[in-house]
């Protein structure tokens, strides 16, 4: 497993895949964090990282599916997955090992962003209590993402249109949000609690704000845990019906 | 020992693969044979666990391949139809890759990669990345992937598609060496191929078994009767009837004329001894025998026989498609019409 893994990971870093959406993230996030710094006054609260996370994840969000695209998609494609198939090791323990090197990539993006934080931490001050806990929520909502991305790329064997369904899929998290707060939604109050407990964004928030709470930490687990599980499902399924 | 027991797999309503039942014992080279769509790639996918069956076991060692999968892939090496190899890789580290994922253990690695390198002559390409070889190569390299780990087995899906004639007489070079130490079950659907590594073959049409047997027992079974090729100076008619007169002769499966007065017949006979009687009735009769030989049939007359189809369409069934043929085309002639004239309309 921890073969397949390391070579998961390799394969990021030897094509300009990983290069190219770290660079873009990185240019995000900049962005964002100039944004703000720059319509910064001397009246408003103190300067905190959470709101550069909380605005930053609404478009980085859409690069997760980038990452994820290749991941079962591109095997199916170039026929490779009779190597494991065939191997002494379990579907479970290739989706773990697919997942987790994702999210080392990812891990790596995040580190790449705390040259921000310095930057603040020079000029300025930073809240370091804060600053974890933002990164923390970021780190976990994006473990999401990623369980869901590769969710996307194990149902087709198209890497594009596993990017595009991945994007579908984003859109959907971030809008159960908002329909979660209108009107009909607040009407029906089973309905507004199903979507609420759902909304991945409440909880974030709550993280970007820098509020540690453990259960919304067990709820992004959880479902990450639970996409994983119906990626195994989808994968042992086409083994059935494949040619 | 590999023990394949009624055997089915499903595509939907689709039969790809119907109730086949074979054992394969150990060092044994087995050659699956078969034309293109006979389901020797699914029966092979099922063997390795690839692909679950709809009915029937594979047991490997003893172990079944549904209940104790990772036993029995630690004992198989498979190189399938298209070879699993990541473009984007480089031949050396793909191999050693590929032994972490079979299980080999770290300080063994180096020493597998390299031999299996060496047996399949890919040592002199190892730094180059995968992508940027001929298929010959790759398809070295996907056989170099299934030899790690030192399996017992080895499952190998038309292992010389790709290949030149050289590197063909290579690789069958090598899968007899291997035959020293592994079992091996190879598909192709070149006869050539088999009669030159194996001595046993299974043949498989439509799903489902045709023949298992040895390749000598094959080809004595085709040829059950002797078949004579004679070479006679003579008049045809009177060279035919008087073979046609012997007892024990079956039938005159061929006559051609050669040159002036000299015939060539291929002549089927009940029994060895006939062939006597033959050449004194035609001897007594002023015509001379100039040559005779016993025909063999060969694996491909095997092949062909039993892998024909098995049923002919009727004349009902020919009348019917032709009239549903005509039916479609007039269809389609009126919408090209219609089409036509719509388009002129919206014209003026």
């Amino acid at each position: 497993m921890f073969s397949l893994y390391k070579k998961e990971v390799q394969s990021y870093f030897y094509s300009p895949f990983a290069y190219i959406v770290s660079a873009l993230f990185l240019l995000v996030f900049s962005l964002s964090f100039f944004y703000i710094v720059s319509t910064m006054k001397d009246s408003t609260v103190r300067f905190s990282f959470a709101s550069v996370f909380y605005d930053n994840f609404f478009y980085f969000i859409f690069m997760i599916p980038l990452l994820t695209m290749r991941t079962f998609a591109e095997e199916r494609k170039s026929h490779t997955e009779t190597l494991w198939l065939s191997a002494p090791i379990t579907v479970p323990q290739v989706v773990i090992a697919k997942f987790l090197a994702v999210a080392t990539v990812y891990l790596l993006m995040c580190a790449l962003s705390l040259v921000f934080p310095l930057i603040a931490w020079i000029k300025g001050s930073v809240i370091v209590s804060g600053l974890i806990c933002g990164y923390a929520g970021f780190f976990f909502w994006g473990l999401v993402c990623i369980a869901v991305g590769i969710l996307c790329s194990a149902l087709t064997d198209s890497p594009i249109l596993a990017a595009v369904l991945g994007e579908a899929a984003m859109i959907v998290l971030l809008f159960i949000d908002i329909i979660s707060r209108t009107e009909f939604a607040k009407a029906n109050l089973t309905l507004y609690n199903i979507l609420a407990w759902f909304s991945l964004q409440n909880r974030f928030a709550g993280f970007a704000q820098g509020f540690f709470s453990v259960a919304d930490l067990v709820y992004f687990i959880t479902i990450s845990l639970v996409v994983l599980v119906w990626t195994v499902i989808v994968i042992e399924k086409r083994r059935w019906s494949r040619g | 020992m590999v023990e394949i027991k009624n055997l089915t797999k499903f595509y939907g309503a689709h039969p790809a693969v119907q109730d086949i039942s074979f054992t394969v014992g150990d060092r044994e080279v087995l050659g699956f044979l078969g034309p293109n769509g006979a389901g020797k790639s699914t029966t092979m996918n099922m063997i390795t666990g690839c692909l679950p069956s709809s009915a029937g076991t594979v047991l490997v060692d003893g172990y079944d391949i549904e209940k104790q999968p990772l036993e029995v892939k630690r004992r198989i090496g498979y190189l399938p139809e298209l070879p699993p190899v990541y473009p984007d890789m480089r031949v050396r580290e793909y191999l050693t890759f590929a032994a972490g994922l079979k299980g080999v253990p770290r300080p063994d690695r180096k020493k597998q990669v390299e031999r299996a390198m060496e047996r399949l002559s890919i040592t002199d390409v190892q730094k180059r990345v995968i992508g940027n070889l001929s298929k010959g190569y790759r398809q070295r390299v996907g056989f170099a992937q299934a030899l790690l780990g030192d399996p017992k087995f080895l499952i190998l899906d038309e292992p010389t598609v790709g290949l030149d004639p050289k590197q063909v007489m290579e690789v069958r070079g090598l899968i007899r060496d291997l035959a020293k130490e592994h079992t091996i079950i190879f598909s192709t659907h070149i006869l050539a191929e088999v009669t030159a590594v194996c001595e046993r073959v299974v043949i498989i049409s439509k799903g489902q078994i045709r023949a298992v047997d040895t390749i000598a027992n094959l080809e004595r079974s085709v040829s059950a009767d002797t078949v004579l090729k004679l070479r006679v100076e003579g008049e045809l008619t009177k060279v035919t009837r008087l073979i046609q007169g012997i007892e024990g002769v079956k039938e005159i499966r061929e006559a051609e004329i050669e040159s002036d007065g000299i015939n060539i017949f291929t002549v089927a006979l009940e029994s060895e001894e006939v062939r006597k009687a033959i050449v004194t009735t035609l001897v007594s009769n002023d015509c001379m025998v100039l040559e005779i030989n016993t025909l063999h049939a060969n694996l491909e007359e095997v092949f062909v026989r039993l892998t024909a189809p098995t049923r002919t369409q009727t004349r009902e069934e020919a009348f019917e498609e032709l009239g549903r043929k005509l039916e479609a085309d007039r269809a389609a002639e009126l919408a090209e019409e219609n089409d036509r004239d719509g388009g002129e309309e919206a014209d003026s």
